[in-house]
């Protein structure tokens, strides 16, 4: 027999929220830079969908002009980056650490304008989608699978002394 | 080495399930997304109607209906810092077909009076101006609802005569039901409930058949980069 049921256990649970994280940023990325028109993908309708979630982030009303063209044309490439990562696996405490960083950040912001009275689109998913209780609730759980996915990434690490991608040391068990 | 190959392969079937499953649920939930970003607006844009409460061409490629409440700061903010500058440019220059829609708030006293005396306005083909005047002078109507004082600044003495006239049945809570301007306002404001609009301000973009919901206040920086990129397709 090699590793124990809660060592096994927990690394399922490890693999299935690494996905799940990897697809939900997989799909923001996608959501934020697929056709905003019905034509098919181009350069030019690359642009129109950044230039309508700069629009989308605009009226969040939180960042300064100069600010807004910058985190609409790096944000759903970097959602996109993080998808690819996480997918993969491969030294997962610096996606997951970045996830978490990332989702805490747009919590932050939804719970702000949330509290201000704002009830706008939040883009998280594309234009269209109104800021509202079940988004929040919606974000709020995917800062906790994002955060358990990291705290489980350095524990796998710590209790075998390397990466989640590299197979454990198999302990034996006494005969 | 068989136990190693074992758990390999266990792990290994695991993660193309999961990727499986992944896969499946992708195009799910694009496709819903999809629906949502390309939600139809069921209504039609109405260019003939009277009032008119619109600005440009009705040719111009691009639509911009917006829904708004006079009392409203952030549909002031549109206004002053987007709009303002919108009309002086893209509309002056046929790009741009700008449509007011009425949708007074409730919780906002004198706006729908604000409404019933921009539709009169409208009606006379004054409706820019008094569109203008009540967003300059929102702070102050809003605290007095003296609403009828801004409007006769922005208009000549004969033009505020032919408003009052149309205004006459509609003062006061007392005129609910009994004030012909209503019926425009509360077209604007049905239409608005079917999108649905759920803030003011709410505008629709529409380009050749597309529509681009935008809620809040934007900046003209960005309305106006947008529309370079929509002209530019």
């Amino acid at each position: 027999m090699g590793h124990s049921v809660s060592w096994t256990k927990g690394r399922i649970l490890l693999i299935v929220g690494r996905l799940g994280l990897a697809v939900v940023f997989l799909i923001a990325a996608y959501a934020k830079l697929r056709p905003a028109s019905s034509g098919p993908f181009s350069l030019d309708s690359l642009r129109l969908s950044l230039s309508f979630f700069a629009l989308q982030i605009d009226s969040y009303q939180l960042l300064s002009t100069n600010y807004v063209n910058f985190v609409a044309h790096t944000l759903p490439f970097f959602e996109l980056l993080l998808g690819l990562w996480l997918l993969s696996g491969w030294r997962l405490r610096i996606p997951a650490s970045l996830a978490s960083a990332l989702l805490l950040g747009f919590f932050g912001v939804m719970v702000r304008t949330y509290a201000l009275g704002l009830e706008i689109n939040c883009g998280c998913f594309g234009p269209g989608e109104t800021l509202g209780k079940m988004t929040l609730l919606r974000d709020g759980s995917l800062l906790a699978l994002s955060l358990a996915v990291t705290i489980g990434a350095f524990w796998t690490r710590s209790a075998r002394g390397g990466d989640a991608a590299v197979p454990a040391p198999v302990p034996q068990k006494a005969e | 080495m068989a136990d190693f190959i074992r758990k390999a392969s266990y792990e290994t079937a695991l993660l193309i399930s999961a990727v499986i499953l992944a896969g499946v649920s992708l195009p799910a939930k694009t496709h819903g997304q999809a629906k949502t970003r390309r939600r139809p607006v069921p209504h039609a844009v109405v260019k003939d109607a009277a009032p008119v409460k619109t600005y440009g061409s009705h040719s111009a490629p691009i639509t911009m209906e917006v829904y708004s409440d006079f009392q409203c700061p952030s549909c002031r903010g549109l206004y002053e810092q987007a709009l303002r500058p919108l009309i002086n440019d893209y509309v002056a220059s046929g790009k741009v077909y700008l449509v007011h829609k009425d949708f007074p708030l409730p919780m906002h006293a004198y706006s729908y009076e604000a409404a019933r005396w921009a539709n009169a306005a409208a009606e006379i083909g004054r409706f820019a101006e008094v569109e203008a005047a009540l967003y300059d002078n929102q702070a102050a109507w809003s605290a007095d609802g003296n609403v009828q004082k801004y409007i006769a600044a922005a208009l000549s003495p004969a033009e505020m005569k032919r408003v009052e006239k149309l205004m006459v049945s509609c003062h006061g809570a007392a005129s609910t039901g009994g004030c012909p301007l209503d019926s425009w306002i509360e077209k604007d404001a049905t239409a608005g409930h079917t999108i649905p609009v759920q803030q003011t301000p709410t505008s629709i973009i529409t380009y050749r058949g597309q529509h681009y919901p935008v809620t809040g206040a934007v900046s003209y920086k960005f309305l106006k980069q947008f529309f370079d990129q929509l002209l530019g397709q």
